[in-house]
């Protein structure tokens, strides 16, 4: 506990919150654009809308977002040669623990940001039927879930190196590589992190080019892909911690 | 005398090079131990050892009368105090709130960051960045954080690197009241003889990973003390009278050397060679300067 106030006490002016906000922003601008195009007979299907663009949405800029959330909190130990005196103090496993549950709270905040920015913006359009609350809960769930694997894989990056040019460049090349994906067969979005957000997308699309129709319909949880993720997690968690504990400064 | 820290064998090998080589260091209680050597030699690596920063590929160390090993590591580090190489800081947190954080992981009273803000003299700048800071004002900030908690030992790489002369002067000033005031036991490294010469008790002096030196400092001034040199045009005869006279000979090339004389008795010396006709052709008084010892003992010029 000590160990995760500090850790938000040292990103005191190092305007975190600013990146979250950047990207609910951005978010809100695709969000009111999307709506102000929508035809009349699509609020019937809005929620389900919704629940389909924004994981593809997710997939572009949540690992650029978890890039600079861990680049910001890592960064600052690089800069001032900090970690040679911190490991002298404290188990370096709980500081790698400290900074992934700090950098958490920013990711799962932009999850929830994003999830009360679809609930109001479907209401205020006047989506029909009623909100499918669990529906929206578990496309939370699996956001958070998602993001926090990048988030750390990128601190674990971002510890390692000192220069931050690289967990950066790798950030936006996975971002990239997940978009990718969405063009491929959808077993091949199991490979890579990046691809999880379309991996567990409850919502698919049914196109049927002759009648010229759009149907939006809800898949099953996708349990599996989430223990898939969360067995990448676990291995990336103890590896990471543990090459940063091993690691010389 | 006990001492605080104790390494056997230590010894850091990267790849196929020796970083450190057997290194038995022993520093007692109560001292300032000047660890000396050029740069390059293996200080740095060697208390980063001792600090647990980095593993040794052999040997043991030993502090306070504890073996050190990754799980003792931190309880031991409790009382142990460090600035190793660059000071570390956050650059966009005042000097307070970077003391502040480390007195937080210490576990030691909040007025404990006011204490040594006084020592270390920052306590007008306090609430200004640490980035602003100038180097000498950082090197004191990292001093000060070492100091959180009055630890009983105080690891120091390389204090005055980068301080002007009124820095490294103020620097010097405050580790040699660390031992008289608070009890405290200082290591402090230097590449630079001169500024130990001031300051240390005790010297360590390390030449490519292995120790060459240790011992208090009075011995190491032993070693410069004066000789008096001596040629004749008869070497052999001149130092069989000369160890006639009680007086211990060595010879050194063209020279005999005798330890330091007063001027009577190197008037006698010089009448004893006359009456047995050996031609006396020099006397000179000859010094070794610390500096000499250091180079002789590290083999590398003494960095200015």
């Amino acid at each position: 506990m000590k160990a995760l106030a500090l850790e938000f006490y040292k990103t005191r002016g190092r305007k975190v919150w600013l990146v979250v906000f950047a990207l609910i922003a951005v978010q809100l601008l695709w969000m009111l654009w999307s709506l102000r195009s929508m035809r009349e007979q699509k609020l019937d299907t809005g929620w389900m809308y919704f629940l389909y663009e924004f994981p593809a949405l997710n997939t572009l800029m949540m690992p650029v977002i978890a890039a600079v959330v861990a680049s910001r909190l890592c960064d600052t130990e690089h800069q001032g040669r900090t970690l040679k005196l911190l490991k002298t103090v404290m188990p370096a496993g709980r500081l790698f623990g400290a900074k992934f549950l700090c950098g958490s709270i920013y990711m799962a905040a932009a999850a929830v940001f994003q999830v009360a920015m679809m609930l109001l913006g479907g209401s205020l359009k006047g989506f029909r039927g009623a909100v499918p609350v669990q529906k929206y809960l578990l496309y939370l769930l699996f956001t958070v879930s998602v993001s926090l694997t990048l988030l750390l894989f990128q601190q674990v990056l971002s510890l390692l190196a000192e220069n931050q040019m690289i967990p950066l460049a790798v950030g936006l090349i996975g971002a990239f590589a997940g978009v990718f994906l969405m063009f491929l067969p959808k077993q091949l979005s199991y490979l890579l992190p990046w691809g999880y957000y379309m991996v567990l997308e409850g919502v698919s699309l049914e196109w049927n080019k002759a009648a010229g129709v759009v149907r939006y319909h809800y898949v099953p949880e996708n349990w599996f892909g989430l223990a898939v993720l969360a067995a990448v997690f676990l291995v990336i968690y103890l590896t990471g911690r543990f090459l940063f504990i091993k690691k010389e400064v | 005398m006990e001492q605080l820290i104790a390494t056997a064998g230590l010894g850091k090998r990267y790849g196929k090079t020796d970083r450190v080589k057997d290194l038995d260091l022993a520093v007692p209680e109560g001292a300032v131990y000047g660890f000396l050597g050029p740069n390059g030699a293996g200080k740095s690596t060697t208390l980063k050892m001792i600090l647990g920063l980095v593993r040794p590929t052999a040997g043991t160390i030993d502090v306070f009368g504890r073996r050190m090993c990754s799980r003792n590591r931190l309880s031991i580090l409790k009382d142990v105090g460090s600035l190793i190489e660059s000071p570390s800081y956050y650059g966009h947190l005042t000097g307070e709130e970077n003391l502040r954080v480390i007195q937080t992981l210490r576990s030691v009273p909040r007025q404990e960051v006011d204490r040594v803000l006084k020592i270390v003299r920052l306590e007008k700048q306090k609430d200004k960045k640490a980035e602003h800071y100038s180097l000498g004002m950082k090197q004191r900030l990292g001093l000060a954080c070492a100091l959180l908690g009055n630890p009983r030992l105080l690891i120091l790489d390389e204090p005055t690197n980068g301080l002007d002369p009124a820095g490294i002067q103020e620097m010097r000033e405050l580790i040699c009241s660390l031992p008289k005031q608070y009890g405290m036991t200082v290591v402090v490294s230097s590449h630079l003889l001169s500024e130990m010469e001031q300051i240390a008790t005790f010297v360590g002096i390390i030449r490519e990973g292995e120790l060459v030196f240790q011992d208090s400092m009075k011995a190491l001034y032993e070693k410069s003390s004066i000789s008096i040199a001596v040629r004749t045009m008869n070497n052999a005869l001149a130092a069989e009278l000369l160890h006639g006279l009680g007086l211990a000979v060595r010879r050194d090339e063209d020279y005999l050397l005798l330890p330091e004389l007063s001027d009577e008795q190197v008037a006698r010396c010089a009448d004893e060679l006359q009456k047995n006709r050996v031609g006396l052709v020099r006397i000179e008084e000859r010094r070794k300067s610390l500096e000499d010892i250091f180079l002789e003992l590290t083999g590398k010029a003494v960095s200015l």
